[in-house]
């Protein structure tokens, strides 16, 4: 969850710039959906983190407690390097899970973005609904917030930091063979 | 339906209907999960009074608290006056629990302390002695290892593990500190039958090079960010089968080089401590054996390797909710620790490059169990059946490590706790 003392000292980013960013943030998504994972790569820098945190029930007053650390288990805790070999994974045709592969749908909303701690950056906010079907009758949703640290790339963006805190505590699917 | 005629282990065979039929189930509930040594937690979760956590042993909810006298207890996690789930926390540290209907209220023992009320409505009659939470009769551990029983009449942790102890101790024993688990616990369903998941680990080596094909070719046969493969299968090596349905795979090592760890950072740290290993362990574990897999009868299973340590919870004939932590030694360098860490999580995890396609097959062979002529199709367990024996510096049956003679041993011990 974002920390709201971190989020209020935050300046948002011009109006402009945040439709720049919401169309960066939508062609990403069609790049997943179409399974154009190769130029999806391209959309990450060198020293990316791709990271999804486990959630668990805890107390009320534990607040960001309920997510594990960078030091703790988690989903995915991927570099740039890691990511291009799920993706090569893919492609070698022996990748079960995703043969025949998923059909995802990912939806991204309430896309907020601040300025970040560099001119060169900024924080991005988005909700998303990912749907995902598979052979006859497999149906996964996967409903979270991602916050994402953009860097400015000559004309657009790339992520440098993507964190993605998925609303469930047990994942309801065999397996997330997927991206968010 | 007699457990014996569904399975005809001379002549390596399984009946399909084990793996979707309810009433069958309904009995491994009653027979299996309800008698056996279930994993409930690692002792390093309950480190101060009060610590708690929430699981399952079958489907019956638990409560695992360590008591302000210092002993770690399970309770059935609800409450004695309506039933309700007395915890509704996955872990955290707790004064006392609370029940959210009627405000019953229990110590960390189980006792009943807290009857809101008790003398205006209850006239003070209610004997709170008697109504406290019900206790799990047996709660014992094995080097970090916490487990359960809910037969009173159970035999002791130690007897129930027997020989699979002697092997527990590759993972759990190699350094004085012992064992912990990173913290945070994958939790996810797979619509599967439990005991596919089980007996993979039990004994299945013949799987890896096709199942997990893909992720040999793109480098994560070691994991990590390494690429640098010490080794992805040994050579040469058993399945071994222990009394008990217990059962593992190990690679054996002659020439006394054995190592754990298939990354190359980690794979020197455990090379780093093997004077000691060697001494807690002895030659023949620590030198020769290099273990693979494992599983301890019925739903505990691990990689001795990738440090994956999880628990298949049964949540009917199709489902299961698998449970993962990462195992590392205590006293390892934290870098070392993060390694195993990401080793691990980048291979097995729902998300994990292994394990997706392990769930894929298991969900396929249930649903297509539930099929009437598919069912009549009785499943293959034949491999190395007739090639087993045993070994001079060995416990157990063993049998070439790519065979399904523990598939057949764990077989072998759920018909007989079935039919009991």
């Amino acid at each position: 969850m974002t920390d709201l003392a971190e989020s209020a000292a935050r300046k948002p980013v011009d109006d402009a710039v945040r439709r720049h960013i919401e169309r960066f943030l939508y062609r990403e998504a069609l790049l997943l959906d179409e399974r154009r994972f190769d130029e999806w790569l391209t959309l990450f820098t060198e020293d990316a983190h791709y990271w999804m945190p486990v959630r668990r029930d805890k107390p009320r007053k534990a607040g960001d407690d309920e997510f594990t650390t960078e030091s703790e288990l988690a989903f995915f805790d991927e570099t740039k390097d890691s990511l291009t070999r799920r993706v090569a994974k893919l492609a070698t045709g022996l990748a079960w899970a995703e043969e025949p592969p998923s059909r995802t749908r990912h939806l991204i909303t309430n896309v907020d973005a601040d300025e970040g701690d560099t001119a060169a950056e900024v924080v991005v906010g988005s909700n998303f609904i990912v749907y995902r079907t598979r052979l006859e009758s497999k149906q996964d949703l996967f409903v979270g917030r991602r916050e994402d640290t953009l860097r400015r790339s000559s004309d657009s963006w790339q992520i440098a930091r993507r964190k993605i805190m998925l609303d469930m505590t047990v994942i309801f699917a065999d397996n997330m063979s997927i991206f968010f | 339906m007699n457990p014996s005629d569904l399975i005809d282990l001379d002549r390596g065979l399984i009946d399909r209907r084990i793996f979707s039929d309810p009433d069958i189930y309904r009995r491994e509930l009653e027979n299996i999960f309800a008698r056996s040594w279930l994993y409930l937690g690692h002792e390093c979760q309950f480190k101060d009074v009060g610590d708690f956590v929430t699981t399952y042993m079958g489907e019956d909810p638990v409560l695992v608290c360590r008591g302000s006298d210092g002993q770690l207890r399970a309770f059935l996690n609800t409450c004695r006056h309506r039933g309700n789930r007395i915890c509704r926390m996955d872990e955290g540290n707790a004064n006392h629990f609370t029940c959210a209907y009627h405000g019953w209220t229990y110590t960390h023992d189980g006792k009943l302390v807290g009857v809101p009320s008790y003398k205006e409505f209850w006239f003070e009659e209610l004997n709170r002695d008697e109504w406290g939470l019900v206790p799990v009769p047996h709660v014992d551990s094995y080097k970090g290892l916490v487990f359960g029983n809910l037969d009173p009449q159970a035999p002791p942790l130690l007897d129930y593990l027997g020989d699979m102890a002697w092997y527990l101790d590759l993972m759990l024993d190699r350094q004085a500190g012992g064992t912990e688990v990173i913290g945070g616990v994958q939790k996810w369903i797979v619509s599967a039958n439990w005991k596919f998941a089980a007996e993979n680990f039990v004994g299945d080596m013949y799987h890896g090079s096709l199942t997990h094909a893909s992720a040999f070719k793109v480098g994560f046969g070691g994991g990590g960010n390494s690429t640098n493969i010490v080794r992805d299968t040994a050579p040469l090596g058993y399945q071994i089968a222990l009394p008990g349905g217990h059962g593992l795979g190990s690679g054996w090592v002659p020439d006394g080089n054995a190592s754990a760890g298939s990354v190359a950072d980690i794979a020197d740290f455990y090379r780093d401590i093997m004077p000691d290993t060697e001494q807690r362990l002895g030659t023949v574990r620590a030198r020769h054996m290099s273990p693979v897999h494992g599983t301890v009868f019925p739903n505990l299973s691990f990689l001795f390797g990738t440090r994956t340590l999880r628990v298949w919870h049964p949540k009917g004939p199709e489902k299961i909710e698998v449970w993962a932590w990462v195992l590392v030694e205590r006293d390892a360098p934290p870098e070392i620790k993060d390694a195993i860490r990401l080793s691990c999580l980048r291979r097995f995890s729902p998300a994990g490059t292994w394990e997706q396609d392990d769930a894929d097959n298991w969900m396929q062979a249930t649903q297509a169990s539930r099929g009437v002529a598919t069912r009549r199709v009785r499943l293959n367990y034949q491999m190395g059946l007739g090639h087993e024996g045993t070994h001079d510096a060995l416990r157990g049956r063993i049998g070439p490590f790519y065979s399904d003679t523990c598939q057949r041993n764990f077989y072998q011990h759920w018909a007989q706790q079935l039919a009991e």
